[in-house]
């Protein structure tokens, strides 16, 4: 598994999970996970979780019409 | 009982909305929407496939558009005031019901009623005449609940849209009887209840918001964005603050599925049947008055208003109940349509089935109207 996660940020669950939907179609590997306040000034939210590839993913995600704030870069705590 | 107030609340739940509602409760219960454990994100996926399934059912482009609401009366406030400023003109029937009226007359907005005649053609241009260059939306009800009156939406969509200006349907009556294609029929802004045609629960309804509203009337937690005192009016989760109706959410998913299965043509086909053998029934009942001229096929959903002489209608309604039959008596909530049939005095009884009728109820119902009608004297 990928030592790195990216989190794009949706904000709301309903784009979370929307966005999650449309890349799994796409046969990318996606979930959906819940974001605290990292400094950007959201507080909680939502955001699609993705191990690679995540230029390609925004981009199926904004022609998919899923709202996107922000995309994070994270360790993939594996435990 | 035999249950003819289906235009109230359906009386009977299908097993797919009592199932649906009974899994929310034994298996689904954690706050949808506000923790990322199993349990809670299960309990959100189950609340978008809803939205997604209504989304599909009424035309909408995606779930995103979906807002749940207690009711249809909560949905229709949401698009007056939300979308309304103070200076806009709004059109809206002679048909509605109080649930429009009320927040209307509350905002104070400058508003026309186009009355709705026997006429589609009439009708249209009814709307059409009044209007104005401030005119910011045409509203009006899918089908009337005193008359059973079908409004040519569609056309009334295309009307709105020609002219610039937004269209709103209020589709208590029609949903789950009448086919209503939001794209098609340029609805920006569709009003549902849940607990009437789509035979779920009560106090769940849906606004499905194709164009934004940018007022929210009911501001709280929603699970994001909470470091800010702002909720923003992001749909439909500002739209849905504090923790929303799981059981109804999943109840009215259920009722969706059940009226797939069963065919909307279906449904309205038989309901139609009855309301119609109902109608031709009362016709012939000494006494008996009926306020529409005709009751055809695809101009009525299966709703019928009548009187017995000068009987009271509530008292009929009571007399009807006596016989375990449950009827609505009164003005229905919509003081407008009864004034459009002259019945604001004396309301009028309503008898509205649903696809659990039978014509044996109907027959029985009729020869009951009938004993009331001649052992009561005017």
């Amino acid at each position: 598994m990928s030592a790195k996660k990216y989190l794009i940020v949706t904000g709301t669950v309903t784009y979370a999970i929307k966005g999650r939907d449309i890349l799994r179609k796409q046969g990318i590997k996606a979930n959906v996970e819940r974001i605290l306040s990292d400094g950007a000034n959201t507080g909680c939210g939502y955001s699609v979780a993705v191990y690679s590839s995540p230029n390609k993913a925004v981009e199926l995600l904004k022609l998919g019409g899923v709202k996107i704030l922000e995309v994070r870069e994270k360790l993939n705590n594996i435990s | 009982m035999i249950y003819l107030d289906n235009s109230a609340t359906t009386g009977r739940k299908p097993a797919e909305v009592i199932l649906a509602v009974q899994k929310a409760l034994n298996e689904l219960s954690a706050n949808p929407g506000r923790s990322g454990h199993k349990k809670g994100m299960q309990a959100t996926t189950a609340i978008y496939r809803v939205r997604e399934r209504v989304a599909d059912f009424f035309g909408a482009e995606g779930a995103e558009q979906v807002i749940f609401t207690s009711g249809c009366t909560a949905a229709v406030n949401f698009v007056l005031k939300g979308v309304l400023k103070r200076t806009d003109h709004i059109i809206v029937s002679s048909l509605e019901h109080n649930a429009v009226m009320r927040p209307l007359v509350k905002t104070g907005i400058n508003y026309d009623i186009a009355e709705v005649s026997n006429s589609d053609e009439e009708t249209l241009e009814n709307f059409k005449r009044l209007i104005k260059p401030n005119t910011k939306m045409v509203f009006c009800t899918a089908a009337s609940n005193v008359t059973g009156r079908i409004l040519p939406i569609e056309k009334i969509g295309e009307i709105a849209k020609n002219h610039g200006i937004l269209f709103g349907v209020d589709a208590a009556q029609g949903s789950g009887v009448i086919e209503i294609d939001m794209k098609k029929m340029n609805i920006d802004y569709l009003c549902v209840a849940g607990h009437k045609g789509l035979y779920a629960p009560m106090g769940i309804g849906v606004l499905i918001a194709r164009r934004g509203i940018e007022n929210t009337l009911l501001e709280g937690g929603t699970g994001s964005n909470s470091e800010s005192f702002d909720s923003g009016n992001t749909i439909p989760e500002d739209f849905e603050s504090g923790t929303v109706n799981l059981p109804g959410i999943l109840g009215l998913g259920g009722g969706i599925d059940f009226v797939k299965r069963k065919g909307v043509k279906n449904i309205y086909n038989h309901e139609f049947s009855l309301a119609k053998r109902l109608y031709n029934g009362i016709s012939k009942i000494p006494l008996a008055k009926l306020y529409t001229d005709g009751f055809e096929k695809g101009k009525f959903v299966p709703v019928v208003s009548f009187n017995l002489g000068k009987m009271n209608s509530a008292e009929v309604a009571d007399l009807l109940n006596r016989y375990n039959i449950a009827a609505r008596g009164g003005l229905h909530c919509a003081p407008l349509a009864h004034s459009s049939i002259s019945t604001l005095k004396s309301g009028t009884v309503r008898l509205s089935p649903s696809v659990f009728n039978t014509a044996g109820e109907i027959d029985f119902t009729l020869k009951v109207i009938d004993k009331i009608s001649r052992t009561r004297k005017d």
